[in-house]
């Protein structure tokens, strides 16, 4: 990261200045996309906010849960199928045909600032056009193919239930235990062709697939990270406010 | 989601043109097999690029690391197709980066990232492994 002051050179996370400057950022080219997301500030105080989302997004909402040795991946490359790794997938179809596609859930995503692990975390929650709320097995299910796999490994190490820090409802949130573990991998990578890295933009771009929230191939052209001199370089009004910044808490 | 994998199941390597059907199996070719296509130059250039594909992390380096994919191919299906290349845990988690640090959805497709990022004839993807969630 550009952002040398910190130990971000170093480390693979993130402090809360870098977060709302890189926020910011990504904000300025979602206003240009009209995509939805907007900053929230929390008793308005500008110093927490996070960046929220609603959309609605089509999905498989079954009857079937998602069982612990049920593969919900519908590849049909029967060649992956030989492979023992997938020994548990057998069951390739899983699709409730005749509802894919129908069903429109309304997601609403969060991403919010960790202090305790000093990284972004994802936060959401899903409810039907009737208002009904999604079920953790629901919103498993959901969980794009590409990640089913890994999903299956351990659920409730992906994505649980807990109540937002913030607003102090349910939500569901994507463990952030090991963001570390695949920001490492590109955060070096760029650092080591001299390029900045807008951390929120790449984290978001690998987590929000994962459960359905989508990051537009524009925002890897357009979005770039905060300024070395990370100060008010006001990124977008939404993310200002440094002046008694002295990092997280 | 639709299942966009599915039709691009098969062959990977020499990007046959009939990879719809997906017993036609990749058969796991070990990579010394066919050298990677240089000779991309022949079938239908327009249908397909140029990939290169490099390892960061931890991750396994494939021995082929260049391969002509068919535009259509979505992430999904590459990165499917590395994880089974690379005998993959089911814990592991594959991600794909372009340009570096981002992620695209796993139901782009190559030929859109290649339009984006690609140079030199070629799109650059970084893959690495991870345990990823938890």
């Amino acid at each position: 990261m550009s952002d040398d002051t910190d130990s971000t050179a170093a480390s693979c996370y993130l402090d809360e200045k870098t977060f709302r400057l890189s926020c910011g950022l990504f904000l300025e080219h979602s206003s240009f996309l009209n995509d939805g997301w907007a900053w929230e500030e929390v008793n308005g105080s500008e110093k927490e906010g996070y960046m929220k989302k609603t959309v609605m997004v089509p999905c498989r909402i079954s009857s079937t849960p998602c069982q612990s040795n049920q593969s919900r991946l519908v590849d049909g490359d029967d060649a992956l199928l030989e492979e023992e790794q997938l020994c548990d997938q057998d069951e390739a179809v899983g699709e409730p045909t005749a509802a894919e596609g129908q069903a429109a859930v309304r997601y609403e995503y969060h991403v919010l600032y960790s202090c305790s692990y000093q990284i972004p975390v994802l936060y959401f929650r899903a409810s039907t056009l009737e208002g009904r709320s999604l079920s953790l097995e629901e919103v498993w299910n959901n969980v794009h193919p590409n990640y089913q796999q890994r999903l299956l490994q351990g659920p409730w190490d992906t994505i649980t239930q807990q109540e937002h820090p913030l607003l102090g409802q349910p939500f569901f949130m994507l463990h952030p235990c090991r963001t570390e573990e695949f920001m490492r991998p590109a955060l070096e990578t760029a650092r080591a062709e001299r390029k900045g890295v807008n951390y929120i933009l790449t984290w978001l771009s690998v987590v929000g697939p994962v459960v359905g929230l989508d990051v537009p191939l524009s925002y890897a052209l357009a979005v770039g990270p905060p300024a070395p001199k990370a100060e008010a370089t006001t990124a977008a009004s939404t993310a200002s406010a440094s002046a008694s910044t002295s990092g997280p808490d | 989601m639709t299942k966009l994998h599915s039709s691009n199941a098969g062959t990977f390597a020499k990007m046959s043109d009939n990879a719809d059907s997906p017993t036609e199996s990749q058969k796991d070719d070990p990579p010394t097999q066919q050298p990677p296509t240089e000779d991309s130059g022949l079938v239908d250039e327009k249908k397909k690029i140029d990939v290169l594909l490099k390892a960061v992390g931890d991750t396994p380096i494939m021995k082929t690391k260049k391969w002509t994919v068919e535009r259509g191919r979505t992430v999904h299906s590459l990165s499917q197709f590395i994880s089974r290349f690379l005998k993959l845990e089911p814990s592991e988690q594959l991600f794909i980066y372009v340009n570096q640090s981002f992620a695209p959805s796993p139901d782009q497709e190559v030929g859109v990232l290649f339009e984006s990022f690609g140079s030199d004839g070629k799109l650059v993807l970084h893959y690495c492994k991870s345990q990823a969630w938890g």
